[in-house]
């Protein structure tokens, strides 16, 4: 389908290159070196950041920040250490994912993947305790994830119920693992989120 | 390195599932007769749930001065913490602007910028070295071993002390302790999928299985790594892997910490050798 000109955001770009990390989108020269080494090509084969960075250039800034492939980068650094325009990929796309983020929060989109509910409730252990607290975590983001408690504590026993009985026995995970590990100073990691979110 | 003494930064993991890494890290260090002084009071180093490069930065910010406090390089096990621990120490480093944002948000994040971090890899080969190692050398562990850098050692290129395409340093141990590395170069690098394992498991899964697959063809006794996330996923999540794509592993999952400590003549249960969900006792029976 062709690209409709008069819906195009020139100002996608600097909206990208204002958040941190997402600078040296413009040097990228579209070689694709990204996407031909790029691991999850090999399962999702529409997976193609070198499209989503060309996307961005262009202004498709309703197209780029809806696709749901936006959700599925590892940040394995693959493509940023091979780039050879020192585009640092990972930190762009992580760039488009927090406008994408905030437009969701704005109520202007809708976000099919989970990914910001887990990474929200895994920032929101280290605000309140300084360290992860897994069980925290799974607390939080699960009845989100699933839309209710009850749904989310049965998903969470789907998911964890063999592998905490694993860890369990062979001591990993014992009954210390239950409580939180908090830190002494936990105003001074409160304050980090205080002033610059997550 | 000053002296016989480094700050050691344990990493969340240490905690819980990676709690033999971080056994088997602080027993050979002993043994090594190099102090590890626990970074007082760390906090998180935002995994890779953080996903804003200044909150990295201000959550590094802190342990990195902590640190500093003490006169100390920081070491780590982990693979994350180290790549989130350096690339705050390089942005900060080089940046007036940015130490000057970081004391803003606390007196805490006040970090001058006069340290280095170190993932224990790092240190092994590059600051221990190879022929202080073989001097320390006590027993042959005859293992076949399918060497799993992840991602983390050899990329992105600001903070790799490796080869980003064909990583050496676990080899070069492996094969100084009496092991054999078999042909794995084209899976050393690749992800484990840990960082979907929560949001798209089935990526995860699939990521994960190709590694574990791939060593057994090859023929290893175990896969050796170096990153808590990757040995959650390959070893305390094999049997869910195994129990989802209904298939048959059995792959046994060691840290290089572990490795090293075998050799070393450390007893392996004083490094976590009984808590890995696939049975190792096959492994520590190959040791001479």
């Amino acid at each position: 389908m062709p690209i409709k000109t008069w819906e195009l955001d020139p100002n996608f770009r600097n909206e990208i290159m204002n958040e941190p990390g997402g600078e040296h989108l413009a040097a990228c020269f579209q070689c694709s070196t990204c996407t031909l080494g790029c691991p999850i090509t090999e399962i999702v084969s529409s997976y193609n950041p070198r499209k989503i960075i060309q996307m961005s250039l262009l202004g498709m800034r309703e197209e780029v920040l809806s696709n749901p492939d936006l959700w599925v980068c590892l940040i394995c650094q693959t493509c940023t250490a091979r780039c050879p325009q020192d585009v640092v990929v990972s930190d762009v796309l992580s760039a488009i994912r927090r406008i994408a983020e905030k437009e969701e929060e704005a109520g202007k989109l809708k976000i099919e993947s989970p990914r910001p509910l887990f990474d929200k409730a895994f920032l929101h252990q280290l605000e309140k305790y300084g360290r992860l607290y897994d069980i925290g975590l799974a607390k939080e983001y699960y009845p989100k994830k699933e839309g209710s408690f009850i749904k989310g504590m049965r998903a969470m026993m789907k998911d964890y119920k063999d592998f905490g009985m694993r860890m369990f026995k062979k001591r990993k995970m014992g009954p210390k693992a239950m409580f939180p590990e908090k830190i002494k100073r936990t105003d001074e990691v409160k304050k980090i989120f205080e002033k610059i979110g997550d | 390195m000053n002296g016989k003494k480094l700050a050691y930064y344990p990493g969340c993991p240490s905690a819980g599932t990676a709690v033999d890494q971080d056994m088997s890290t602080r027993a050979v260090f002993e043994k090594l007769g190099i102090e590890l002084a626990e970074v007082e009071d760390w906090n998180c180093c935002g995994a890779a749930e953080a996903e804003n490069p200044i909150l990295v930065y201000a959550l590094n910010a802190r342990n990195l001065a902590i640190a500093e406090k003490e006169g100390l390089d920081i070491v780590t096990p982990c693979s994350i913490c180290y790549y989130n621990l350096e690339r705050s120490n390089i942005a900060l480093k080089n940046d007036e602007s940015l130490r000057a944002k970081m004391r803003d948000i606390d007196g805490s994040l006040d970090y001058k910028g006069g340290i280095k971090a170190r993932h224990v890899l790092d240190v092994f080969v590059n600051e221990i070295g190879m022929e202080e190692l073989k001097r320390k050398i006590e027993k042959k562990v005859n293992v076949k071993v399918a060497p799993y850098y992840g991602c983390y050692l050899g990329r992105p290129p600001v903070t790799a002390f490796d080869d980003p395409d064909d990583p050496i340093l676990m080899d070069q141990l492996i094969e100084l302790i009496g092991g054999e590395c078999v042909d794995f170069s084209y899976m050393k690098t690749k992800c484990c999928g840990g960082p979907l394992m929560m949001t798209r498991a089935d990526i995860a899964f699939e990521m994960a299985k190709n590694v574990l697959e791939a060593a057994k063809r090859a023929g290893a006794d175990c896969i050796v790594l170096a990153c808590p996330l990757c040995g959650m996923m390959l070893d305390a999540k094999q049997p869910d892997i195994e129990k989802a794509l209904n298939i048959k592993i059995g792959m046994p999952v060691i840290y290089i910490t572990q490795l090293l400590g075998l050799a070393l003549g450390i007893d392996s249960k004083k490094l976590g050798l009984d808590k890995a969900a696939v049975d190792t006792k096959e492994i520590v029976g190959k040791v001479v």
